[in-house]
């Protein structure tokens, strides 16, 4: 247990695996998490609207995505989207291939489940603006949309910016189980190279320094991000 | 009184939320440049009387008029442009945008909503910041200024819609003591200037003062109505009296 060899560290292929497999990680979770975002806030924005389906629909959504494992949501769409439904023919070969590649399948999975959480916490954001604040937007003559842009949404994303940073930390995490559907991020070379060398602790002791740095990375800039956007004063009682 | 001179006019407006009936066919007309005080017990229905007046709550029967606005029969938040532009409106607390500074706050709607140039927008929100004594706190943000500083700017924000009437729904009611002055003080300013003005207040004083005419509302009644003095002087109705008897 205590006998670490990182002999394996020095030969370049492993180390660019790695690299590799970090920055794919780290893509995979910006891309999903950016798409979340976007999925949350239009989600959110679309439940203010009170149009009984399409509640109905945002409802069903953000449960079936909330309370299903994000591994089998992954498998699903794997299976569903690339392998049994869209197929193309490749003109050149003629073997029919997936249309969507596993890391496409993993960001679709991962947004949506992400976008699911995103809903949630805007909704909540949204719910506890002041009513006053939205109705002297309403009586300044601010319309639907603008005021969903200009006031409720930029308010909104602040006061629900310590969830939101909870959700990307969690998709952080999450990307690791693309490596299932043979995503390349970190987890999957991971795989690779325990596989290579049979040196499974060290890997995995690596792999867990990795992600604990890239999440403290990532909840620092959020901090940073937060304090930054911050209104000043607010929350303050008078 | 002259029938062009009426700005406002409720007729016979009812108004229920579920099974309870809020309003129960009140009318009420306010005459250009004609301040208007309305008190009364809580739930009573003051706050939604001016919801109403400026569109927020769509009433169930009824009608109401705004200068040239027919506001019964508009329908969407379209139509109600030109109506918001006319009629302002500044709320209990919580005014302010708190992501704004206060100069942002009062420039807002007039660029994004009426869509006037920016630099002509800025010179009337520093003018009227300046009127209600806040030129120094131009680029606070709400959360750092005091309640009745706050609804000082609310008020300027207001007034830079150019409106031609102002709706105040206790305005001072959140605030400490020291700093009701301030803005009771702001508020006499306008109605000096002529600003037609409907307030629902707990401010007798104030009130008595600044109407030209006080509404005692109770159970979504306007039970009486006239001059301040007759009101607080000589109130004909005993649900006045009893209302003037504990808060007085
Ligand atoms: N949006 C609403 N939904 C249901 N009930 C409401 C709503 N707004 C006001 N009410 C009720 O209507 C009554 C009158 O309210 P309001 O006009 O705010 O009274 P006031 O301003 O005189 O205190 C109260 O009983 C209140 O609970
Ligand atoms: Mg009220």
């Amino acid at each position: 247990m205590f006998n670490l060899d990182y002999s394996w560290l020095a030969d370049p292929v492993y180390q660019g695996w790695l690299i590799r497999g970090t920055l794919t990680t780290i893509e995979l979770a910006f891309a999903s998490s950016a798409i979340s975002f976007v999925i949350g806030l239009f989600g959110a924005l679309a439940l203010t609207l009170r149009i009984a389906w399409l509640d109905a629909f945002i409802e069903l959504f953000v449960e079936v995505f909330r309370n299903t494992p994000p591994l089998l949501q992954m498998l699903f769409f794997y299976f569903t989207l690339s392998t049994i439904g869209l197929r193309v023919t490749d003109p050149a070969t003629g073997v029919s291939v997936p249309l969507l590649s596993a890391f496409a399948c993993a960001l679709i999975s991962l947004s949506l489940f992400g976008g699911a959480l995103c809903i949630e916490a805007f909704r909540s954001g949204l719910d506890s603006l002041p009513r006053a604040v939205t109705e002297a937007a309403r009586s300044l003559g601010y319309s639907r949309w603008q005021r969903f842009r200009r006031i409720e949404a930029p308010i909104a994303s602040r006061i629900c910016l310590p969830a939101l940073t909870n959700i990307m930390t969690n998709q952080f995490k999450t990307t690791s189980q693309a490596s299932v559907i043979t995503v390349p991020e970190l987890m999957y070379y991971a795989g690779q190279i325990y596989n290579d060398t049979f040196r499974t602790a060290e890997v995995m002791i690596l792999v867990l320094f990795i992600y604990v740095s890239l999440v403290s990375l990532l909840s620092w800039g959020m901090v940073r991000i937060e304090r930054a956007l911050a209104f000043p004063g607010y929350g303050r009682a008078h | 009184m002259n029938r062009s001179d009426v700005l406002i006019e409720l007729d016979q407006v009812n108004k229920s939320f579920g099974a309870f009936q809020v309003l129960k066919g009140i009318s009420l007309s306010v005459k250009d440049g004609e301040a208007v005080c309305i008190i009364g017990p809580s739930g009573s229905g003051k706050s939604t009387i001016l919801r109403c007046i400026n569109g927020l709550i769509p009433i169930d029967s009824g009608s109401i008029r705004v200068g040239t606005h027919a506001v019964h029969k508009m329908k969407t938040e379209k139509e109600m442009r030109p109506l918001r532009h006319q009629v302002s409106m500044v709320f209990q607390q919580y005014n302010l945008f708190p992501h704004r500074t206060a100069l942002q706050n009062v420039m807002m709607a007039p660029i994004q909503v009426l869509g006037h140039d920016p630099k002509e927008v800025e010179v009337r929100a520093r003018r009227l910041l300046a009127k209600v004594r806040l030129s120094e706190k131009a680029d606070s943000y709400p959360g750092q200024l005091s309640g009745g500083q706050q609804q000082r700017v609310a008020i300027a924000r207001a007034l830079a819609m150019e409106p031609q009437v102002i709706l105040f729904d206790e305005v001072t009611a959140a605030l400490d003591p020291e700093t009701v002055k301030e803005v009771l003080t702001a508020i006499r300013e306008l109605v000096d200037e002529g600003l037609t003005c409907i307030l629902v207040t707990h401010e007798m004083k104030f009130a008595r003062e600044v109407a030209d005419r006080v509404c005692f509302t109770d159970h979504g009644r306007i039970v009486e109505s006239g001059p301040p003095a007759q009101i607080f002087d000589a109130p004909q109705d005993p649900r006045t009296r009893e209302f003037l008897g504990q808060v007085l």
